[in-house]
């Protein structure tokens, strides 16, 4: 009876806690600010609070003629597991689902601070912030028509920002911030510019001259291109299919293979033909005609210079 | 390789803005490639320069086959001192593979993708050197020798962009820079910006040659003086008033709204408590604005957060270290 009474105990609270998470109010913040102990700015500073972190809201109070908001944060966001603590920040700048345009709000300091990171003397942590942001779209307004675009650009700014780790230091690149685009959003534009991020992750490091990464990177990107014609990246994609086409010519003339030289230069004329008739509108266009050209002239586009 | 002087400049200058017919007869064109320029048609001959990509190729004298090889006799324009006013030309043996000239079929074309590609270098992080200069270099080369491309009025509008944000960027070494009164500093080189207005009127590039020249009236550093955001957001808006199909209109109408929302801190700081709510009414209608017209690009989401900072009272402006809030 014991085990049975606390086994229904259990339930209920279980019951009660996702009544509780069901229930709870999420949100995040568009401004820098500070987790206050208290709903007063002279009151101890527990953290601070970054824009785009995820907040949940626990309690509403007016303090000083001013509103205020008790959250819930993680103290530590890149932790997987981290202990929660709890806090009061200045209502003005936190949005949460309840917020009329909220999920344009916040897209909107998501785009001001891309801009920012890309701008020279732009704020610190911008790209982090923006990251965070566009992250919240999805997560505080699932049905947005924002939504995919949001979780899209926050996995492609923390790729691009591992990708600098990586070529700094080696550190590996997350997949599944990608992945988690691909399986939501399935047929969407984003999820085949999440596929076409990933394709780095498969590309060599460096050549060394060698045949088989170009190889083997044309094919990625030629399958890409198959498999996504739609994407907003396939003409880019049979570029660098093409390309390395071009590249594996003159490697292959260089080791005096040249029946596989020509087969190469055969190749990438190809790519580059039907570059050019399936997206004449584009920049790509041109490039493959430039690339076109050159094979054609037999100018070669990898490790040797013109004499 | 003689050295011209000034007027020897503008005698070509004159001469090569002569009418496209008395050019017609002259194969002109440009280098896709970066190549070595021999005082033979033989690479075993003695090296006279390096010629980088988008070089002008002013003349094209010959053309010859040694061996296997093509080559081409050429004069080319190797280095140009603006400030001098004054250029170096030379004249020597390049391989034909890499020249493209007004006879080359779909010249304008391979002129542009090399173009492209070198911007696109120049924007990679270890892409090459100087490949910024390539770009702008081949893009007005696609102008000069291809003017009724159907290229040619973007390929203008780009090598002017390029050359005006490599300007900017040197522009920010300069003491001067922080001049409140743009007037006080010396600013971008406007002479290609206005040449892609006076060549392509009503058109796209001209609209965004305008929005670039717009960077020569913004002041240095505002310095906390009123006169400044009050200043540029007339410019911005006039800019989007009158070139309301430009790319560039939403962009300028938002311009003109933060400085408005910087207005309402100003004069708040100050005690303008009338003015503050006419700049906060300001800001708000073109947010409205850029809201509706502009709903579904990045500008709509960003001036809803701009509204949503107007209606909370969230500052734009930092009063005290007289910087935007970004």
């Amino acid at each position: 009876m014991l085990k049975r009474g606390k086994q229904s105990g259990l339930i209920i609270m279980l019951a009660v806690a996702a009544t509780t998470c069901v229930a709870a109010e999420h949100g995040t913040v568009i401004r820098e600010t500070a987790l206050y102990l208290s709903a007063n700015t002279n009151s101890q500073k527990l953290s601070p609070v970054e824009r785009g972190r995820a907040l949940t809201v626990l309690e509403r109070s007016d303090s000083g003629g001013q509103p205020w908001v008790k959250v819930f944060m993680a103290a530590d966001e890149t932790a997987r597991i981290t202990r929660e603590i709890a806090g009061w920040v200045p209502a003005q700048a936190v949005i949460t689902a309840a917020t009329a345009n909220g999920d344009q709000i916040v897209f909107g300091q998501a785009v001001a601070s891309e801009r920012q990171a890309e701008e020279r003397g732009g704020r610190k942590g911008a790209a982090q912030d923006a990251m965070r942001l566009y992250a919240r779209v999805p997560d505080i307004f699932p049905g947005s028509p924002l939504a995919a675009e949001g979780l899209w650009r926050s996995a492609d700014i923390r790729w691009q920002l591992a990708k600098a780790d990586y070529l700094r230091s080696g550190s590996q690149m997350e997949e599944r911030y990608l992945n988690e685009v691909i399986a939501r959003y399935p047929q969407a534009k984003q999820a085949e510019l999440a596929a076409y991020d990933l394709l780095e992750a498969k590309l060599c490091p460096e050549w060394r001259g060698l045949a088989e990464c170009p190889e083997k990177e044309s094919l990625l990107f030629e399958q890409y291109a198959r498999e996504h014609p739609q994407s907003p990246k396939a003409a880019e994609a049979l570029y660098n299919a093409a390309w390395r086409q071009a590249a594996l010519a003159d490697i292959y003339r260089i080791d005096n293979n040249m029946s596989k030289s020509e087969a190469a230069r055969k190749k990438a004329t190809a790519l580059a033909q039907q570059i050019a008739s399936q997206f004449p509108q584009s920049d790509w266009k041109q490039r493959a005609t430039d690339l076109a050209y050159k094979l054609e002239k037999k100018i070669p586009v990898y490790g040797q210079v013109i004499e | 390789m003689p050295r011209w002087g000034r007027a020897g400049l503008v005698l070509w200058l004159v001469f090569a803005a002569m009418p496209a017919p008395a050019q017609e007869q002259k194969e002109q064109g440009t280098l896709i490639s970066e190549v070595d320029m021999y005082v033979s048609p033989d690479v075993s001959s003695q090296k006279l320069a390096r010629a980088t990509r988008g070089r002008n190729v002013i003349l094209v004298m010959e053309h010859t086959k040694m061996a296997t090889r093509e080559w081409a006799h050429v004069l080319v324009v190797v280095e140009v001192d603006l400030e001098r006013q004054s250029e170096r030309q030379i004249s020597g043996w390049v391989p034909s593979s890499v020249l493209v000239t007004t006879a080359t079929p779909n010249g304008d074309q391979i002129i542009y993708g090399e173009a492209v590609d070198s911007e696109n270098q120049a924007e990679q992080r270890g892409g090459r050197r100087h490949a910024d200069e390539d770009a702008m270099r081949l893009y007005y080369r696609l102008y000069e020798y291809f003017p009724n491309s159907p290229l040619a009025g973007e390929a203008l509008w780009r090598a002017a962009d390029i050359r005006w944000q490599r300007e900017k960027v040197d522009s920010r070494l300069r003491p001067s820079f922080r001049e409140t009164d743009p007037d006080m500093r010396e600013g971008m080189d406007e002479t290609t910006v206005k040449l892609v207005q006076k060549k392509f009127p009503h058109t796209k590039w001209s609209d965004l040659a305008a929005y670039d020249l717009i960077d020569n009236k913004l002041c240095g550093s505002w310095r906390g003086e009123i006169k400044c955001p009050e200043k540029e957001s007339e410019l911005y808006e006039k800019y989007a008033r009158e070139h309301p199909q430009s790319p560039k209109a939403a962009e300028a109408l938002y311009n003109a709204a933060r400085r408005q929302a910087a207005l309402v801190d100003m004069y708040r700081a100050g005690k303008e408590n009338d003015k503050s709510e006419k700049a906060k009414r300001k800001s708000m209608e073109l947010a409205q604005e850029i809201a509706a017209r502009f709903a579904d690009t990045d500008w709509g989401p960003q001036a809803r957060e701009l509204m949503y900072a107007l209606q909370q009272g969230i500052p734009t402006y930092d009063v005290e270290s007289k910087k935007p809030i970004s």
